[in-house]
């Protein structure tokens, strides 16, 4: 009798401490203190060892469609420079801008995937952001650029054909 | 066996003294002793307890031909093991099955993700072998990486069977030709040989699945009894989880296992762009 007595006493105050003991652990490593603190990439991972890493929210722009728009431009690419090897830009203006645009969009594609490789603003927060928005201006003055090279000079195949010849 | 012998022996000593002594010469012949091999193994080591002491390679040299209690050593891990024995205790390495099941061994050896109880030593004594961690993990010790986060990536793809309607009686029943959908993916040991070896994961791996992660991932989607394929692609609708893969191949080519992790993150590719 005294012994089961005793043993009731125990278990909830064995529970007890273990709950207490647990949680103290547990806000220890979803503390954020300064000398623990996350950091992208870092050693410190955000929440217990036994939680599964987040997912992004889902959006196909930044998934499946930015892809598929990625190959079919890249494959798009090929016939259009070979189309714009046997026509001349003079004559087909049309083409001339379709090349000049899609060139520019690839190229642009390309080099953001380069900063979101190694200069994300997750991981970099000034330089990152500083570094997009220089492309998107760079890509924007690009575009401009060549819309009034292809509507008031010869145009990008013309001079293509013109730099090789020389 | 013994009393083979001696009953051998004494036949052949009442047969004539030619048997006998070529016999003896045979019986007592010693094994032939095979010069000494001497191989240098340089071996990065790291102590957490002394932490301001840079990690640095570490030269040991074992004789390949030496015999003993312990065979020769034949591939890297009896290396690994023969001189935690013989020479530095203090040497740490993961181990476990060493017959390339487990995937514990999982390391750098001579600029190649590889399990060291699957590589062969190069018997060239006047080469060096180099034995590095995986690369671009956090070390815990020696060649002892921290896999944590592979492992709670691992998790967040969710490898376990999903189906909101299992069948009435009995087991899920699959065709030969589901079934085989599965092959070379489910062989995965989760050694971690692939995802450290691409450069993707390298950079971003805080937010980059990797190979051997992404490879489990099809291997759920691509199960005919699993019925949450939907979301699970759905999941993968991001820039970073999936689409930081840039074909590089590496995953294919170092895996110790010949899968080939990066056919898998193209079909989930296709599999996603043709949704």
């Amino acid at each position: 009798m005294s012994s089961s007595l005793v043993l009731r006493s125990a278990i909830p105050r064995a529970v007890a401490r273990r709950l207490a003991v647990r949680s103290a652990t547990q806000a220890r490593f979803e503390s954020t203190d300064a000398k623990y603190a996350y950091v992208p990439g870092g050693p410190i991972l955000p929440g217990t060892v036994n939680d599964p890493t987040p997912f992004p929210a889902p959006n196909r722009a930044h998934g499946s469609y930015h892809w598929a728009f990625e190959r079919l431009l890249s494959a798009g690419l090929v016939p259009l420079t070979a189309a714009a090897f046997v026509t001349s830009g003079t004559n087909y203006p049309v083409l001339d801008g379709i090349l000049g645009i899609s060139l520019v969009m690839h190229s642009h594609i390309g080099f953001d995937s380069m900063l979101v490789d190694y200069l994300h603003p997750r991981k970099f927060p000034v330089i990152g952001r500083v570094m997009t928005w220089t492309l998107r201006t760079a890509t924007v003055a690009t575009l401009v650029g060549i819309y009034q090279f292809n509507t008031n000079d010869i145009g990008l195949t013309e001079l293509i054909a013109k730099a090789w010849t020389a | 066996m013994q009393s083979v012998l001696a009953a051998t022996r004494s036949s052949q000593l009442a047969l004539s003294k030619r048997a006998f002594s070529t016999s003896v010469r045979r019986w007592q012949a010693v094994p032939q002793q095979k010069p000494v091999l001497m191989k240098e193994f340089k071996i990065y080591r790291w102590n957490p307890e002394e932490p301001e002491q840079k990690p640095k390679l570490q030269s040991y040299q074992i004789d390949l031909n030496q015999t003993g209690p312990m065979a020769r050593p034949f591939n890297i891990l009896d290396a690994l093991i023969k001189i935690k024995n013989e020479i530095d205790p203090t040497l740490t390495f993961r181990r476990s099955c060493r017959e390339g099941i487990c995937g514990s061994c999982a390391m750098n050896i001579d600029g190649q993700n590889t399990l060291a109880c699957l590589c062969r030593i190069d018997r060239n004594g006047s080469k060096d072998s180099k034995i590095y961690p995986l690369p671009h993990m956090y070390i815990v010790k020696d060649l002892v990486p921290d896999m944590t986060q592979f492992y709670k990536q691992y998790k967040s793809i969710q490898p376990w069977l999903q189906n909101d309607n299992p069948p009435e009686k009995g087991e899920f029943l699959q065709s030969p030709e589901d079934r085989k959908k599965l092959d070379g993916m489910y062989e995965c040991i989760l050694c971690a040989c692939c995802s450290t070896s691409c450069p993707s994961y390298w950079w971003n791996q805080d937010e980059y699945l990797g190979p051997a992660t992404l490879m489990q991932a099809y291997r759920w989607i691509a199960d005919s009894r699993d019925s949450y394929g939907a979301q699970r692609k759905e999941k993968l609708q991001n820039e970073m989880s999936l689409y930081r893969c840039h074909t590089i191949f590496n995953c294919s080519r170092t895996c110790p296992k010949g899968l080939n992790p990066a056919a898998a993150i193209a079909k989930i590719k296709l599999e996603l762009a043709a949704d």
